[in-house]
């Protein structure tokens, strides 16, 4: 009996939002799932476009941004994931990170319970040396990598992130082998740098940039030169296949109507020809790097991949 | 950088960002008084509001409930022996006994007064020695911090007084709390029993609320016949004016100004170390230890003008590093970067206003503490006590399931605030000190991982941890405080006998 209630009541609720989402989309204000507290670099991103894309959906959209911090984002994807895919509950999303953690853990959610609407940040890894290790090229780097493997203390921000996925791609394009020392963060890994307690350090473009005076850094792992800091050298240049970052998206719960998805999707991509927007997220620290829909999800599974390879040869936990 | 300094100066006093200081402050008292509500909280429901403010109005807001948070901690703690922030746990220990000889007043007049200067020293740190302490905090790496850790640790177990070895046992447990959650360094669930809402760690709130402020209104409600404790009506609530002259306790204010200032720049200790740490020194060097704990001004002295002290110092490493000095400073550090505050040593150069001004802030804040919790003090919150048992019990029973209920806006943390209540009740009715309990809770984790981290640094070695000057005296300091007490008892014992 009850489930006969249930049933009717899922079915109406379908019909109800089938319903809602045929009429002009959006109706009512949508609800952006942000997994982090207030303040932090997702947040930063989440309320720094909110107000472009509430422009690109017209008709008096309205985003409302809804911190549900917690076990580095899984609560707050996890609960975008589970949400009614009406296309009026969206969710923040990081890369590597959730990914790795449905490899890591067990996680609610996993990679096809999401609609992917729009990556927004890419923020490349970089590789960095204290002043006081002396590597200061990349050269000495790699050559006092191979002649005393181990030897040399990598400060990073946690097991299983993007920095860590730098350092493994790095050692097996290398044939090296470094000590990896994860601290809880970049800030505390750059300080440890600063003072010299650690050798090198993996970290992101956006946070090197206020401290280029104080450290080495080495390279960007980027493709091509980042506008964000446009003279670092990419390790492309340096003859190293290194491409790697940290990666904050949207997504919305898997099965999302198809207009809904659509009109989300041709809002975000928008973004990046906003020079507004560009400016706003400069000055953020959030290099900005568009990718939509189909292409975005590509992206995931590639990273999915990545991790799950890593996973098998080198489980961090 | 000094011309930057003042020139900074006058968009401080435009009205709308001076307000924000005596709204922050005031707000601040209000918030630290409530057991449950801590500034770290406020200042979180703050940040996303500030998206659309002047940066200068977001910014004074937040110094001014800092500040306002810190004094106002020390409310509750002298009046019902429930620390309202963690920072004011040892605000209880003469505080409270103050309030039952029917000092209340005079209690709190002194621990604004403290608040008040230890927020003025720290606030001038920040302003003209930034640059240089931050050099200081990049000398502690994660083998250092360690000791640091160790240090704390080992100063509230042996130098509390009493039974060393409940002290010991209190502090495992506090030690205990911080192990669950993930791993610090490989991210496996350690005694979460599969709850994603334990996988961030124990709240400090929620264990503090627990074990602090339950108990005691259990007592309230326990006792509903009987009248008033306090004799209100001798609360000494003279204008603060008057009472000033009777505190005369500079060597106290300024040792623990110079101790909140640097454990403020230490990465992660916080408020409730420079606390205890500036206790116990003034206790150890006062003519007369033995009245501490019976109702000594100056240890409320020495307990408010240090976690004050650190307030603005936490914000060195945080402004210039990126390192939070305390857990109200990683807020506010989101709170700057919503405004595109970047930390970082560029921030003083690129915004100079608005970084000096925010300084010129936490200055005011703290000036602006006499006057208005000066006030708030005598008047309104010393007459608390004036309410009927049961009814206070009941309000504040109230607050506290409402204040862990928007940690995270979730009743799990309620359920563990209660069960944390129990386990507070049954270690009070032992003997069992609670101070231990939280800071096992603080620096647990950071000895933990500090350790951890170190070790990985040495690959193992563990002579990682002896390698440096700064480590060995550390080092000194820590055995200095476990053998001391006992050296000294021998000593006297010998002598006696002699």
């Amino acid at each position: 009996m009850l489930n006969i209630f249930k049933k009717t009541a899922i079915a109406g609720a379908m019909i109800l939002s089938a319903g809602a989402a045929l009429a002009e989309y959006p109706e009512k204000p949508i609800e952006v799932i942000v997994g982090y507290s207030a303040g932090g670099g997702t947040d930063v991103m989440a309320r720094t476009a909110a107000p472009f894309i509430e422009k690109y959906l017209g008709d008096g959209a309205s985003l409302v941004v809804k911190n549900m911090p917690g076990a580095s984002g899984q609560i707050g994807v996890t609960e975008a994931a589970n949400a009614d895919p009406d296309g009026y509950t969206l969710g923040t999303f990081n890369l590597p990170g959730m990914m790795a953690r449905t490899i890591d853990r067990e996680a609610g959610y996993d990679r096809d319970s999401f609609t992917y609407l729009a990556n927004v940040v890419n923020d490349p890894n970089v590789i960095v040396t204290s002043k006081a290790s002396g590597l200061d090229t990349l050269d000495k780097l790699l050559e006092e990598a191979k002649a005393n493997p181990l030897a040399i203390t990598v400060g990073m921000s946690s097991l299983g992130g993007d920095d860590h996925f730098a350092l493994i791609k790095l050692e097996k394009a290398t044939d090296t082998e470094f000590t990896i020392v994860p601290f809880k963060g970049s800030a505390p890994a750059r300080t440890a740098l600063l003072g010299g307690h650690v050798a090198m350090g993996i970290l992101n473009i956006s946070e090197v940039a206020e401290f280029q005076d104080q450290l080495n850094v080495l390279g960007v792992a980027t493709k091509e030169r980042s506008p964000f800091s446009p003279d670092l050298p990419t390790f492309k240049e340096q003859g190293l296949d290194l491409v790697n970052g940290s990666m904050r998206g949207f997504i919305a719960p898997a099965g999302l109507p198809e207009d809904v998805q659509a009109k989300l999707i041709e809002a975000f991509s928008q973004l990046s020809d906003d020079q507004e927007f560009l400016d706003a997220m400069a000055a953020t620290a959030n290099p900005v790097e568009v990718v939509t829909g189909e292409e975005f999800k590509q992206l995931t599974s590639d990273l999915y991949d990545l991790a799950d390879g890593v996973w098998q040869t080198t489980p961090w936990n | 950088m000094y011309s930057d300094l003042f020139h900074a100066l006058p968009d401080v006093f435009a009205w709308t960002n001076f307000a924000a200081v005596v709204i922050g402050v005031i707000a601040g008292i209000v918030v630290g008084a409530m057991p449950g509500l801590s500034a770290t909280m406020a200042i979180s429901v703050l940040v996303p509001f500030t998206f659309g403010l002047e940066p200068l109005v977001a910014l004074g807001l937040m110094a001014g409930i800092y500040n306002g948070a810190m004094y106002g901690g020390a409310i509750p703690a002298v009046l019902l022996r429930i620390p309202g922030t963690p920072a004011a746990v040892a605000t209880t220990f003469d505080g409270y006994p103050m309030a039952q000889k029917g000092e209340g007043g005079f209690a709190l007049q002194v621990a604004v007064v403290s608040s008040s200067i230890g927020g003025i020293a720290s606030a001038f740190a920040l302003m003209l020695l930034a640059p240089p302490l931050s050099k200081v905090t990049l000398l502690f790496g994660p083998s250092e911090v360690f000791w640091v850790a160790v240090f704390g640790l080992a100063s509230i177990i042996f130098l509390l007084g009493g039974n060393p070895v409940k002290g010991l046992i209190s502090a495992c447990f506090g030690v205990f709390v911080s192990v669950i959650g993930s791993d610090p360094i490989y991210g496996n669930d350690r005694f979460t029993f599969g709850q994603l809402e334990m996988l961030d760690g124990i709240n400090i709130v929620i264990l503090l609320v627990g074990l602090y402020a339950l108990p005691p209104v259990i007592d309230l409600l326990e006792t509903p016949l009987k009248t008033d404790g306090v004799n209100s009506s001798k609360l000494g609530t003279e204008p603060i004016w008057k009472a000033l002259p009777r505190m005369n306790y500079w060597k106290t204010w300024l040792r623990g100004s110079l101790l909140g200032i640097w454990i403020g720049i230490l990465p992660g200790a916080g408020g409730s170390m420079a606390a205890f740490m500036s206790y116990n020194e003034a206790r150890r060097t006062s003519k007369h230890p033995e009245k501490w704990g019976e109702g000594e001004p100056e240890g409320v002295a020495a307990a408010e003008v240090a976690n004050n002290a650190d307030t603005a110092s936490a914000l060195i490493p945080a402004l210039t590093l990126g390192i939070p000095g305390t857990a109200v400073a990683a807020v506010m550090l989101g709170g700057l970067l919503v405004h595109g505050l970047q930390p970082g040593p560029m921030l003083f150069r690129d915004n100079p206003d608005i970084v000096f001004g925010f300084m010129w802030q936490f200055l005011f804040g703290a000036i602006l503490l006499v006057l208005l919790g000066g006030s708030l003090a005598t008047n309104s919150f010393a007459r608390l006590l004036n309410l009927p048992r049961p009814l206070l019990g009941s309000v504040i029973i109230v607050l506290m399931l409402i204040g862990v209920y928007s940690i995270h806006g979730r009743m799990f943390d309620v359920y563990l605030m209660l069960g944390f209540g129990a386990i507070g009740w049954v270690m009070d009715r032992l003997k069992f000190p609670l101070p231990p309990v939280v800071l096992g809770l603080i620096l647990g984790g950071f000895a933990e991982e500090n350790l951890r981290l170190a070790l990985r640094i040495g690959r193992g070695d563990p002579m990682v941890l002896f390698q440096n000057t700064t480590s060995l005296i550390l080092v000194a300091l820590t055995v200095a405080v476990v053998v001391g007490p006992t050296l000294k008892k021998r000593f006297i014992d010998r002598r006696e006998k002699a």
